[in-house]
């Protein structure tokens, strides 16, 4: 009976990894054609054409590296950083103008100091790490603002561009942006691709990570710099609000599709391409809709639908195994039930009324019976049941 | 033999002479960790000779783990040193292999028993390069040493307990290690898990491995191991179990509640 | 709502003149800080708790999504009731009550399934939900009364101006008829349209309309100049006597379930033994947020709001042990920021730092354009100065702050370092090699200098003897070892 249902769990293993792997296939290649029919209904003006493929290569890079941020348990502190990252904007445009590379540095550096500045509160203070994050992104965040008052203030023509990153507005990015996007966003893919296994492992288990690998501590810290410049990266198309959703909702669909790394980063890169796109494409068409919640709400609804559905894992999958689960033991119940009663009176024919089973087992019984009826396990008008041969042989095999 | 003892009597110079067998393999001097200015660990020398099965036993917060993890450097130390065949853990990371507590890590990561296997490899391989044919190859054989070969391309959540904490042995034997740290592989595993860890530990032995376990489990130190350490906090006894795995030295490591733990082990369990 | 305005209404009056009254309710500052200290101090009492509860970022949520509530709960009143909202409406804060609890629920759910951790399932649900109502705002920004830069840091500046009006005398309503003198009658011909006809024809039909007929309030009639003498009126924020309502919920809250809350605070096992319900708590506290949040909305902005229950109740976690200070030291907290905040965004620093200098100073090193006027929005500047005494609190705090840890580490490290040599000079005091001042350091890994500071520490206290490059332990050293051991060794 062991090495039968052993084997019986491999297969039925295999057959799932197959389907899961179809049924992913299927369902990117439906999303894909969904989001491809509009595409070819409209006009692509040359302003659309550079707004969506910012988009898509900031989605991709924000996807890539948001499923690192989902695995290390960091999403929140992914949105800490993004917030904390709007004075640094604030600053840099101060110092420099409206120079995307020094916003994005400004942005950067910012962010930094309030992940040290949070992990100073955790370790010399007794507040804990949620405490110092909501302190942390709402002070800085605030400051943001302030600055951002005093720059609205100045009545600099330029300005505009800067609120576009509290929301996210893709009309913002100009074909020169896009050029720096795609070079940082490529660079760092790059070097993800360049220390994948090292990166896997001390996301996987940083302690046995940090005891073979080679300077352990830098590949943390370049793993920790490569998620804050996917960040960063993304502020101009999602907003420092709603950046959290735009860095984990991918990674987090994505990782219902698939139980391994490299296709869950491949695929979270690739929704996250596409809901950047989407989100530009649609706020590209009408300026009035902000970038960021266009793309939060697609790329959540798309976790939300992974979360339900995915094959195996999803929601509703393991609702109807449990079901069945439910009903194979309440069958079993039964069946057990009938050649009992069958002992008792010594005879394997012997005829049990329906009600004495809802007695003993609920309306279940009811059901159980009618499958049981199905199997050709039982045999019974619907008041009066008797076990088939089938029925006892199967019974028997249960008892022992 | 002499056995380093940390005497309770008030006497200036206690009697400490250093074990002196052939090679040691792991070798710690004047190690003291501190946590927030407590002690987890004091003052603690310990010399292991090369090729013996070594049990690390002691009460609950007696320092056990935190001295491998000191030790590997994985936590900072107040004072003191390791040295692995007389190198620093930097030289000799190649020859030392590490098994840590299955709870460490997220079981629902998204890979495969295989893939993790693999990464013990990593260490070998150094930066940038791939694994090879020979590398997947080595840890298909340790998968089949430690009896998951099946399992391979399983995805690690659909593990047992004891099938998770095979996986680690898998992982730290293609480490092609001198050395093994395992922190408490006998923790919560079945039986067939436990026997396959015994199995295992005696293989590495006969090829003259040196292996040092955090156990709890006292009634299996004379069965499992040939090498013991008392350790609360201070090094109680260090030495073969024959000669060290006395009651008194028990006594001096549990206190009073000796009697009550070799009657059931569990009791100093994590 | 309106009844608790009243009675302040009322008490306000019987002391103070009503110009005494209108000149303190008519200055924008006074206004924004009575409004920011409620704030502040409403947030202090629950964040309080919130913090104790490890959920200042269910917060941070709740006050995100509350927006969708919000902008909900508006569509709701212009598109199906068909009136005008306003921000106080009760339906509003039902709302937004609702949206609270639909985050936690959200969240709740998306943990239970188990295919996410905590932190993502948190990082999913709000971004989504306040997404939706950004997304609606943007929409129907036209219709309502809400747009986006309110969303962000609120109108704590303008409170002032959105009052009602409290009539004490001349108060009579006047009812203006069509012989009423004041009318603004016209004759209208009925059917020259219909019939085509001139107004001046004899067919002609006329009727008289009235353009102001109707009854008006003393103030509409003073406004409108019906009336040739202005009554004597009252005008008080709106949001002061929400705000009021809300801080008065609140400390109802904390004051009747003071026990409730700090068992299930401090042990949910213990008191759900006792026959507590804490998740009833539980959702009372949420729900409690969001009202405190929708309040806060019109005031701060929805992204503030957390600063608010967070940081005054952080401050005064560092500075205290007890519940009840710390409770007090946040809501005094809270308040001392508020106050200062508005001073801030005007261009002053608790009365110190004038920002223009700074930014006087900044202009001359990195250029900022000339700009040196300071004039900020005020919600964010009543953030920063709670969150500028939040680090008063960290730096300073006698028990807590980094200053007195530094000193109480450095101290600590010195006697720990104290007690590794004596420990060492204890086991190896038959080994001359061991005890050797030139190389004891090497023992430790320590540096020289280190060991020469530890050397003359435990010098002084005559624990040990140095002897011809020897170290030594004395009696009184061996004492200290044993005293060390008995208390700090040996676990169980």
């Amino acid at each position: 009976m062991g090495a039968h249902r052993f084997s019986d769990e491999i297969t039925t293993s295999l057959q799932r990894v197959a389907f899961e792997k179809s049924v992913s296939w299927v369902v990117a290649g439906a999303i894909l054609l969904i989001v491809a029919v509009p595409l070819f209904s409209i006009e692509w003006t040359h302003t659309l054409r550079t707004v969506v493929l910012g988009g898509a290569v900031l989605g991709v890079v924000c996807g890539a590296l948001g499923s690192f941020a989902v695995l290390r348990q960091q999403s929140l502190l992914g949105d800490a950083l993004a917030h904390t990252a709007l004075p640094g904007i604030a600053i840099a445009f101060l110092v420099s103008g409206r120079s995307l590379p020094a916003l994005l540095l400004g942005a950067g550096v910012a962010g930094w100091i309030g992940v040290l500045l949070i992990r100073a509160l955790t370790t010399t203070t007794r507040l804990k790490q949620d405490s110092a994050m909501a302190i942390v992104l709402s002070s800085f965040f605030a400051l943001g603002l302030a600055l951002l008052a005093y720059i609205q203030g100045r009545g600099d023509a330029s300005q505009a561009g800067l609120k576009s990153f509290i929301f996210g507005q893709a009309a913002a990015i100009v074909e020169r942006d896009v050029v720096v996007l795609a070079l940082v966003g490529g660079a760092v893919l790059l070097v993800m691709i360049a220390f994948w296994k090292e990166f896997k492992l001390i996301t996987f288990d940083p302690e046995f990570a940090h005891t073979v690998v080679l300077r352990a501590r830098a590949i943390d810290l370049v793993l920790s710099l490569l998620i804050v410049i996917a960040i960063v990266l993304g502020l101009q198309l999602a907003g420092v609000v709603l950046m959290v959703g735009m860095l984990i909702a991918p990674a987090v669909a994505a990782r219902q599709f698939t139980s391994r790394m490299e296709p869950m980063v491949l695929l979270a890169a690739a929704l996250g391409g596409l809901a950047g796109g989407g989100g530009a494409f649609v706020s590209g068409l009408d300026a009035g809709l902000p970038t960021g919640p266009l793309i939060v709400v697609a790329a959540v609804s798309l976790a939300f639908v992974a979360l339900a559905v995915a094959p195996g894992r999803g929601v509703i999958w393991t609702w109807l195994a449990e079901r069945r689960d439910r009903r194979n033991f309440a069958a079993q119940n039964v069946l057990s039930d009938l050649y009992r009663h069958c002992l008792s009176h010594d005879d394997p024919m012997q005829i049990t009324d329906e009600s004495m089973l809802v007695n003993l087992r609920g309306d279940a019984a009811r059901i159980a019976l009618r499958q049981l009826q199905r199997e050709g396990l039982v045999h019974g008008d619907g008041r009066l049941w008797r076990l088939t041969n089938a029925g006892v042989d199967a019974a028997r095999r249960l008892e022992m | 033999m002499a056995v380093h003892i940390a005497s309770d009597a008030l006497s200036i110079s206690a009697p400490t002479t250093r074990l002196n067998t052939g090679k040691s393999s792991f070798e710690v001097e004047d190690l003291t960790v501190a946590y927030n200015s407590r002690p987890a660990l004091w003052d603690v020398d310990l010399r292991v000779p090369e090729g013996v099965l070594m049990a690390i036993v002691g009460p609950n917060g007696a320092g056990k783990s935190t001295l491998i993890k000191a030790a590997l450097g994985l936590i900072p130390r107040a004072a003191g040193e390791a040295r692995f065949f007389g190198k620093s853990y930097e030289q000799a990371r190649q020859l030392v292999g590490y098994v840590p507590q299955r709870g460490s890590v997220d079981w629902d990561f998204p890979t495969t028993v295989l893939d993790v296997v693999m990464m013990g490899r990593y260490g070998r391989l150094g930066w940038l390069r791939r694994p090879t044919k020979r590398d997947r190859d080595a840890a298909l054989a340790a998968l089949e040493q430690v009896g998951l070969s099946a399992f391979a391309k399983r995805q690690i959540s659909q593990l047992s307990g004891g099938q998770q904490q095979r996986t680690f042995l898998a992982r730290a034997l293609v480490q092609e290690a001198q050395l093994y740290f395992m922190d408490e592989p006998f923790a919560a595993v079945d039986a067939v898990t436990e026997r396959a860890i015994v199995t295992l530990l005696q293989t590495l032995r006969a090829n003259n491995k040196t292996v040092i376990v955090v156990h709890h489990d006292l009634q299996t130190v004379p069965e499992y191991f040939d090498w013991v350490t008392l350790l609360n906090v201070e090094i109680i006894a260090t030495g073969p179990v024959s000669e060290t795995f006395t009651d008194e030295n028990l006594h001096r490591t549990y206190g009073g509640r000796v009697g009550a733990l070799t009657a059931a082990p569990e009791a100093a369990g994590a | 709502m309106q009844g608790i305005e009243t009675i302040i209404v009322q008490l306000l009056v019987s002391v103070f003149s009503p110009e005494q009254i209108n000149a303190f309710l008519g200055d924008p500052r006074t206004v924004a800080v009575i409004v920011g200290s409620m704030v502040a101090a409403s947030g202090a009492l629950l964040g309080t708790f919130l913090l104790l509860r490890r959920m200042s970022l269910t917060t941070d949520a709740i006050s995100h999504t509350i927006l969708l509530g919000i902008v909900a709960s508006f569509l709701f009143m212009v598109f199906v009731l068909g009136v005008e909202p306003d921000l106080s409406s009760p339906l509003l804060v039902i709302g937004a009550a609702l949206a609270g609890v639909a985050t936690v629920l959200l969240t709740e759910a998306i943990q239970r399934s188990g295919l996410v951790k905590a932190d993502a399932a948190l990082g999913l649900a709000f971004p989504l939900l306040f997404s939706i109502g950004v997304l609606l705002i943007a929409r129907f920004t036209s219709n309502i009364h809400l747009d986006a830069d309110s969303v962000m840091v609120g109108e704590i500046g303008l409170a002032w101006t959105n009052a009602n009006s409290y009539c004490l005398e001349r108060c009579d309503p006047v009812v203006i008829t069509p012989d009423d003198p004041r009318a603004e009658t016209s004759r209208i011909c009925t059917n020259c349209e219909r019939d085509a006809i001139s107004p001046r024809s004899s067919q002609a039909v006329f009727e008289t309309a009235c353009a102001n007929c109707g009854t008006y309030s003393a103030a509409e009639a003073w406004r409108l100049r019906l009336i040739p003498e202005a009554p004597v009126l009252v005008y008080f924020p709106r949001a002061i006597g929400v705000m009021s309502v809300i801080t008065l919920i609140n400390l109802l809250f904390v004051g009747l379930f003071y026990k409730e809350l700090k068992l299930s605070t401090f042990d949910q096992g213990l008191a759900r033994s006792l026959g507590f319900r804490p998740g009833w708590l539980h959702y009372g506290l949420m729900i409690l947020v969001s009202i405190a949040a929708v309040g806060a909305f019109d005031a701060v902005g929805s992204i503030l709001v957390v600063a608010f229950f967070v940081i005054p109740a952080a401050a005064a976690y560092l500075l205290t042990d007890r519940l009840a200070p710390m409770l007090a030291l946040a809501i005094l907290i809270g308040v001392v920021g508020a106050y200062s905040g508005y001073d801030l965004a005007r261009g002053t620093l608790f009365g110190i730092i004038q920002i223009s200098d700074v930014l006087v100073l900044l202009d001359r090193v990195i250029g900022l354009g000339g700009q040196t006027t300071w004039d900020s929005s005020i919600s964010a500047s009543m953030v920063l100065t709670t969150f500028m005494l939040f680090v008063l609190a960290w730096v300073f705090s006698p028990r807590y702050g980094l200053i007195a840890n530094f000193a109480r580490r450095r101290w600590q490290r010195q006697e720990f370092a104290h007690q590794v040599l004596l420990a060492h000079l204890y086991n190896h005091g038959d080994q001359p090699e061991e005890r050797a001042e030139a190389s004891l350091h090497e023992h430790f890994r320590w540096s020289r200098e280190r060991m020469r500071w530890v050397l003359s520490g435990v010098r002084a206290q005559q624990w040990v003897a140095v002897e011809g490059g020897l170290v030594t332990l004395t009696e009184r050293g061996a004492h200290e070892v044993l005293d060390f051991r008995k208390t700090n060794l040996q676990v169980q």
